[in-house]
């Protein structure tokens, strides 16, 4: 049977006004029912919750990192991170001006590097208004997921 | 040579997503059709295609050129929103995966793949991808999978590292643009739905298809080249790569057999 196939007529009964949904073939049959009111979608939506729990218990910062972050927060620091692994480069070409120096204002949106992984160029823009003070990490070197890039004094 | 206009119709009856292509931007001009994705934040529904007839800043790695011939071939871009940055790599190999599929189903032509995403038809290369993304407050909210396809173009003038060729070269016939398309995409979604589940099985198919495992080769970083064997590619979809018994993960560069 076909995991795929049975996903994909969940998803147009999801998305549809259709309440019941009964399709067979051969010996195959397949029956979708949903419940239009509150209650049925709400338990509905408790599943993944319970699903995600224990994932984000076990990836819970450890004392020393939120140490870090309540240090950070007070003096108006804020880390830029990376969201993927890749290489970590300053500017859009080798021959280019990089995107940013120590001591450029930024706003969010601004473009501060890209991170390549096998083609992908991810452009990191930044989420905060300030002033970059540091940067952490080498131009054209390798940074791991969730490795701090900038630290930006926040306006 | 006649420059036959995308028709979108016959296209359309040929795709069967539900999100990617659904949404869909026909251009005949742009500067990329990746830029145009990215910088476009309006377009904003998830698997929206932009496919351009010409690009006049089509590109490849650290802005090098993507050249392709008006009306030809395929060159277009997905947008995919909300992308978990620990996927990005599978969805990156996954998508030269379902090219080298999509043109092995429609016409029984010998492909193979090239890491991290080139598709080459008897060894010579039909297919290149380039994914570029947005990121902010560690996430991947706007992600743009480029590809193109050398589908009817028959001449390719310069010097190109690989062979270039066109499926038309390889086929020999003219082959309808829509059905390859449609076809792609098909085959993208699906495969977007099984990496939602498990990387595993993509990994495996991509790997079935890279004849480059196993052999010598020279990665070409910005600073330096270096030499070694394709031991493997890892969960992440990174390229292990040795040299004597040292071992070590390969994010980018030039991979060329040595």
């Amino acid at each position: 049977m076909d995991l795929n196939l049975i996903k994909k007529l969940i998803r147009v009964v999801e998305n549809s006004e259709i309440t019941e949904f009964s399709f067979s073939q051969a010996d195959m049959k397949i029956k979708i029912s949903k419940n239009s009111n509150n209650g049925a979608q709400n338990l509905v939506h408790s599943v993944p919750q319970v699903v995600q729990q224990p994932a984000a218990a076990s990836t819970e910062v450890k004392p020393s990192d939120s140490k870090q972050i309540e240090t950070a927060a007070p003096s108006n620091l804020h880390e830029i991170k990376s969201p993927i692994v890749g290489t970590f480069y300053r500017a859009p070409a080798p021959d280019a001006d990089p995107y940013v120096q120590v001591g450029d204002s930024i706003s969010p949106g601004s473009v501060l590097c890209i991170v390549e992984a096998m083609k992908l160029m991810n452009e990191i823009e930044s989420d905060v208004s300030g002033k970059i003070v540091k940067i952490l990490v080498e131009n054209a070197t390798p940074v791991e997921y969730n490795q701090p890039l900038f630290l930006v004094e926040k306006n | 040579m006649e420059n036959k206009e995308f028709q979108i119709e016959e296209f359309d009856i040929k795709l069967d997503t539900e999100e990617i292509g659904r949404q869909f931007v026909y251009i005949q001009q742009v500067d990329s059709s990746n830029s145009y994705l990215l910088n476009n934040k309006e377009l904003k529904i998830n698997g929206t295609v932009v496919l351009a007839e010409e690009q006049t800043k089509g590109r490849g790695r650290m802005n090098r050129d993507w050249q392709s011939q008006s009306g030809q071939n395929l060159t277009f871009s997905i947008l995919l929103r909300k992308v978990d940055g620990k996927k990005v790599n599978i969805i990156n190999l996954g998508a030269s995966l379902v090219v080298a599929q999509a043109i092995e189903n429609l016409f029984q032509l010998n492909t193979s793949l090239k890491w991290p995403n080139d598709v080459l038809i008897n060894n010579k290369k039909a297919a290149g991808i380039l994914i570029e993304s947005t990121s902010k407050a560690n996430e991947l909210d706007r992600v743009v999978v480029g590809i193109g396809i050398n589908v009817n173009q028959i001449n390719f003038p310069g010097k190109y590292k690989i062979e270039p060729t066109s499926v038309r070269k390889e086929f020999k016939h003219k082959v309808s643009r829509e059905k390859l398309l449609s076809e792609v995409l098909n085959l993208y979604e699906e495969l977007l739905y099984k990496i939602d589940e498990s990387h595993e099985e993509v990994l495996e198919d991509w790997k079935e298809r890279c004849s480059m495992i196993g052999e010598k080769i020279k990665v070409e970083g910005s600073k330096e080249t270096k030499f070694g064997i394709f031991d493997d590619i890892d969960s992440e979809g990174f390229l292990i790569f040795k040299t004597g018994d040292k071992t070590e993960r390969i994010h980018f560069g030039d991979v060329s057999l040595s």
